[in-house]
């Protein structure tokens, strides 16, 4: 049976999954360019492997398991700050650890519990073909206040990013900055699960920007470029997927990947 | 009556002691610095020139003696906006940092009691204006990374103006800039101390430049003498007391030109 592609979109499911991947691929694209000029990108991966534990502890006492997701990466945001700032470890390793014990969070729930694999499958891998009006509602919001702050603070957190020194000499607070925004990454990762799933939202947050960078613009348009990459990418993965009843996620990464190959040439080809 | 800018203290430091580790890298440093002054910081490496301006700025703590900031205690100063400092590393950013000079310089707008706050008409005028005076113009809107080292520098100063300091700590790199660019750059400095009777401190390995261009030079090497630039000053004197007997510095002020001789 095949779909018509233009009759998918007369379908309320349709419709909000496009709303919500749009917004998704917005923030997501926004967060990740930060976070790459910021060399964090394996935050992303970190936070989101730990926000798993937050979802099999919501499955488990039934609750929306996105908001036992976002309590959870909050808090490793918290631990990981603590852990940097009193030496403990490393941030790439600190990192690590909270990944881990996140993530086995998880796993043993899974297995004492047992019983949800189906919905949790959906978690790990995304679901946007399924995303009701309140997650919708839940995403929306969440967006719009991560999207707010960084207008607002963009060229504060561009210039703690470029010279920590020289941002606190100018009297920008960096230790604030830094901790709010590593809280936005992880409403971003925990908003982005419905989209791609826990595993794969690394790369909504990095390969958007990656591809950007290699066009040699000026900051603004490269933000701008960031955010045509992730959304064209965001809405090709759900209507492929629609069509063809592939994995959303799948196709969006590479997608992602394709459009990363054809700056890379245009990057040599420009040299 | 017209008051004598010379005698404004814009930097005073009294018995200094910097010790890391237990060893001392700064020792019974005692010199001020007036508003208007142009001062090279000179000294063998090692010498503790970066340590001494990482201390001024309370990056580093010391043991002895006490600094003074326009006045006020290096522990209690507040108005940091009237510093500017560019560091040694300043020029070593990654290249492919998505920025353009015009938008890295306008970082400098960025002022405490301001924050997330959007960029004025002025703000822009003035970026404009800072880009024309260190002749950046043309690369204006080139990423960073395109730049050349000296074009490099520059921009960084023209990012410090942004917020019109009153006080410039430069910390010059040791390599990548040729030495065109280099007098070109003391140059613009040059004019900026007597335009703006902004003062500068400058960590350089050009010892002409200094003799040429500045009014007084600051010799760092564990001790720190201060000595105005005059035509009786006895610069061979001071330079050996700095970088040790061995080291010869042949001066022709007439040409402004020098040049170094090192007899081993």
């Amino acid at each position: 049976m095949t779909i018509d592609v233009f009759n998918l979109f007369g379908y309320q499911f349709f419709q909000n999954a496009l709303i919500g991947g749009v917004i998704v691929a917005v923030v997501c694209g926004v967060v990740g360019l930060f976070l790459i000029l910021k060399k964090e990108a394996m935050i992303g991966d970190g936070l989101s492997h730990t926000a798993f534990g937050g979802i099999a502890i919501g499955l488990l006492i039934g609750i929306n398991p996105l908001i036992t997701a976002l309590f959870v990466s909050i808090l490793a945001v918290f631990v990981l700050s603590y852990m940097r700032r009193k030496k403990i470890a490393t941030s790439d390793s600190a990192i690590a650890v909270m990944l881990a014990l996140g993530f086995s969070t998880g796993l043993i729930i899974i297995s004492v519990a047992g019983g949800f694999n189906v919905e949790l499958f959906s978690y790990l891998f995304g679901s946007i073909l399924t995303i009701t009006f309140s997650d919708l509602l839940l995403v929306s919001s969440l967006s719009v206040f991560v999207l707010l702050f960084i207008s607002f603070f963009r060229r504060e957190l561009l210039s703690m990013i470029f010279d920590e020194e020289d941002s606190k000499i100018r009297g920008i607070p960096t230790n604030y900055l830094t901790i709010i925004f590593d809280l936005l990454t992880a409403l971003t990762i925990v908003l982005s699960i419905k989209v791609i799933g826990t595993i794969l939202v690394v790369a909504l947050l990095v390969i958007p920007s990656m591809c950007a960078l290699k066009l040699n613009l000026s900051f603004k348009k490269t933000l701008f470029a960031t955010i045509i990459f992730s959304i064209v990418s965001t809405i090709t993965g759900i209507i492929i997927s629609a069509i063809t009843d592939i994995a959303t996620a799948g196709i969006i990464v590479f997608t992602l990947v394709a459009f990363f190959l054809i700056t890379l040439i245009y990057k040599k080809l420009g040299d | 009556m017209v008051m004598q800018q010379q005698n404004i203290p814009v930097l005073e430091v009294k018995n200094l002691g910097v010790y890391r580790n237990n060893v001392a890298v700064i020792e019974n440093a005692t010199f001020t610095i007036n508003k208007g002054d142009y001062v090279g910081i000179v000294g063998p490496n090692g010498g503790g020139k970066t340590t001494l301006l990482r201390v001024i700025l309370n990056f580093l703590p010391y043991v002895q003696g006490s600094i003074q900031l326009f006045g006020v205690d290096v522990a209690k100063f507040l108005s940091w906006q009237k510093i500017a400092y560019i560091s040694q590393q300043a020029t070593n950013f990654e290249d492919q940092f998505p920025l353009t000079v015009r938008e890295l310089v306008s970082l400098g707008c960025i002022r405490q009691g301001r924050l997330g706050r959007n960029f004025s008409f002025d703000d822009w005028k003035l970026v404009d204006e800072n880009i024309e005076f260190m002749g950046l113009s043309d690369v204006a809107n080139r990423r960073i990374g395109q730049l050349s080292g000296g074009q490099k520098q520059r921009m960084f100063v023209a990012k410090a103006l942004t917020h019109k300091p009153e006080l410039i700590l430069l910390d010059e790199p040791i390599v990548g800039v040729d030495s065109d660019a280099q007098e070109k750059f003391y140059k613009k400095l040059s004019d900026l101390n007597i335009k703006c009777q902004t003062t500068i401190l400058i960590v350089t390995h050009d010892l002409a430049s200094v003799f040429c261009r500045m009014s007084k030079i600051l010799c760092v090497n564990k001790n720190v003498e201060l000595a105005g630039i005059t035509q009786d000053l006895d610069t061979a004197k001071l330079l050996k007391r700095a970088y040790g007997e061995h080291f010869h510095f042949v001066f022709h002020r007439h040409g402004c030109e020098g040049e170094f001789v090192h007899d081993y």
